[in-house]
């Protein structure tokens, strides 16, 4: 049965696109068949990642929402990209003109057609993983993902915002039924001792932590040009997306 | 319901087997382009052939839409069984039962026939019962009674509703057949002599402008006891909800009405916009609208959604059988567990 994974967070700038990327060609190296949908379309940016150029994209998410294609012709496969076969790994994009931001946001769109269009593509590609990268913060289609989820991963940074925020969408989550959340930990800093704060975190929202990440350097300086794991594969943050990876496929 | 359940509620609905079982309905009998548009007013041949929209409202109030289901299009004949409740709410049934019978004519919708020995029509669906049924309507005079039957449609659908003018007057203007129905029912002195009034009064109520949702939110309140499940305010008393009910049932879908109830089994009744609105008591209401029309006036897709619906969560009124799929499921399910 197909799994559906929405990696969300309730600030922007945690790293979901990031993580998105990553755990997505993680599973897919892994034999598995992995569709992304970018649903960030007020700010969509993870086709960098994959290294989707624009002008290779002529139908995006926007006009499949629109009414103006099927989903089938929005999905890209990127797996050359990050060094996967073919056929395993497909990216729907969202727009990044600004026309076509300026519509979505003025006309809004219509969120049955959003979960119409999940359904669709993982029957059409026969796809086992669907990942979604959302926008931050709570809207409709963020509270869609969550319920269509198999597994939820909220990331986190260690800062008081984003601990409120994580747990108002902890409050949203339980509404929704959601069957299993899992959480990871971005950006921790060197003086913070990882044991007590994943121990703090797990009894604070009482669900797992799935991976702690530190501020790394080595991340950044690839700028969002290419997935981590696939470029450095045996760096200890992609040995970290990997045990997120499997607990993912475990939950799910 | 506060409004983090509300939003909850609304996202279920978008992820409930349900809805995928009708949009897949939706994808399926879409494709099927059987039937004809209604011509006989230039206004109804204005509709596109392949407009196309389920909707169904559950007796606890939730709204599944899909397909064209914002589109208006003229309430035509399915306004009769309505109306019919409101001259129930008007006289009482004794009074109501001398003016129009109840069984089913077998003859189409347009038959100029009366009973012989009592020249009652045969019943409030076909044209000559549904004209003595708005003879029935209240008012001092022409305004009024459509002021009131309109107040009658908002109470069952929560929403205001206008008549198309062209409509009425298209029909008003080619109405000769009806025109003749309702002078040989005054006659008979079945109706009062305000015929002319009375006629307009019949053209303007199948000129009311609906919704694919209006459809679905008439037959839920019908469902519901009479009352609207999304607004919960009362449109039919409940004393004659069965009354209408049950001449939907027996009569509501034209000459086809046999057929219906063997095969559907939903108390329903058709129109020639192309809509359908069928009663699932306790359940649930249908809407559908599509002008294809079969040689009867009954819409073709519209028949198959409901045949289906029927079939496979067991909404025959007599069905003993267990059902393909399970009703109650279905709305509260997960669809990504079916993906």
């Amino acid at each position: 049965m197909p799994k559906v994974v929405s990696i969300h967070s309730y600030r922007g700038g945690t790293g979901k696109s990031n993580f998105t990327a990553n755990l997505a060609t993680t599973v897919a190296a892994d034999g598995y068949r992995v569709g992304v949908f970018d649903t960030d379309v007020p700010s969509p940016g993870i086709h960098n990642l994959f290294c989707l150029e624009p002008e290779q994209v002529t139908t995006t998410l926007n006009h499949y929402l629109w009414g103006e294609a099927p989903i089938e012709t929005a999905a890209y496969d990127v797996g050359a990209n990050v060094g996967i076969d073919a056929d395993k790994l497909y990216l729907v994009p969202a727009s990044v003109k600004a026309d076509d931001i300026a519509r979505i946001l003025k006309d809004g769109y219509d969120v049955k057609m959003m979960n119409d269009g999940f359904r669709s593509l993982v029957k059409s590609l026969k796809l086992d993983y669907l990942f979604i990268d959302t926008h931050p913060g709570l809207s409709k289609e963020t509270f869609l993902s969550i319920a269509i989820s198999h597994v939820l991963l909220l990331i986190l940074r260690p800062d008081k915002q984003d601990y409120q925020g994580t747990a108002v969408t902890m409050d949203v989550a339980r509404q929704l039924n959601v069957r299993n959340v899992l959480l990871a930990i971005n950006k921790t800093y060197s003086t913070l001792n990882p044991e007590a704060l994943k121990q703090k975190v797990e009894e604070t929202y009482q669900s797992p932590v799935a991976g702690i990440f530190p501020l790394s350097e080595d991340v950044v300086q690839l700028a969002s040009e290419g997935v981590f794991c696939a470029k450095y594969p045996d760096h200890p943050v992609s040995q970290e997306f990997w045990k997120v990876a499997q607990h993912i496929m475990v939950e799910a | 319901m506060s409004d983090l359940q509300s939003l909850t509620s609304s996202i279920t609905a978008v992820t409930s087997p349900f809805r995928s079982y009708l949009t897949d309905l939706h994808i399926q009998y879409q494709a099927d382009n059987d039937g004809a548009v209604a011509d006989y007013i230039p206004e109804l041949a204005l509709a596109k052939p392949e407009w196309f929209g389920i909707c169904v409202v559950t007796q606890a109030g939730q709204v599944f839409e899909i397909g064209d289901c914002d589109q208006m299009f003229t309430i035509q004949s399915i306004s009769k069984a309505f109306v019919y409740g409101l001259a129930l709410e008007d006289h009482g049934r004794e009074y109501v039962n001398s003016k129009v019978s109840v069984e089913p004519s077998g003859e189409a919708f347009n038959a100029i026939v009366l009973d012989e020995t009592t020249n009652r029509p045969y019943n409030p669906m076909v044209n000559a019962g549904a004209i003595a049924t708005s003879d029935l309507i209240k008012g001092a005079n022409g305004t009024e009674r459509l002021k009131r039957l309109l107040a009658m449609f908002q109470r069952y659908t929560g929403r205001e509703l206008d008549i198309n003018v062209p409509v009425f007057l298209s029909e008003k203007a080619t109405g000769f057949r009806n025109r003749a129905m309702a002078y040989l029912m005054l006659n008979f002195g079945m109706v009062s002599d305000r015929v002319d009034e009375t006629l307009d009064l019949y053209f303007q109520q199948c000129s009311v402008m609906v919704t694919a949702k209006d459809l679905a939110m008439l037959s839920a309140t019908l469902a519901n006891g009479g009352v609207n499940p999304v607004t919960q305010e009362r449109a039919l008393d409940e004393r004659y909800v069965q009354d209408v009910i049950s001449v939907m049932l027996t009569c509501g879908m034209y000459d086809g009405s046999g057929e219906w109830t063997y095969r559907v089994g939903m108390p329903a009744k058709s129109g020639v916009g192309g809509g359908i609105t069928a009663v699932a008591p306790g359940k649930l209401g249908v809407g559908t609208f599509s002008p294809l029309l079969d040689a009867k006036g009954n819409s073709v897709r519209g028949i198959k959604v409901c045949e289906d619906l029927s079939q496979d969560f067991g909404l025959h009124l007599f069905n003993v059988a267990k059902p393909k799929l399970n009703l109650d499921d279905c709305l509260t399910g997960n669809d990504v567990d079916n993906w």
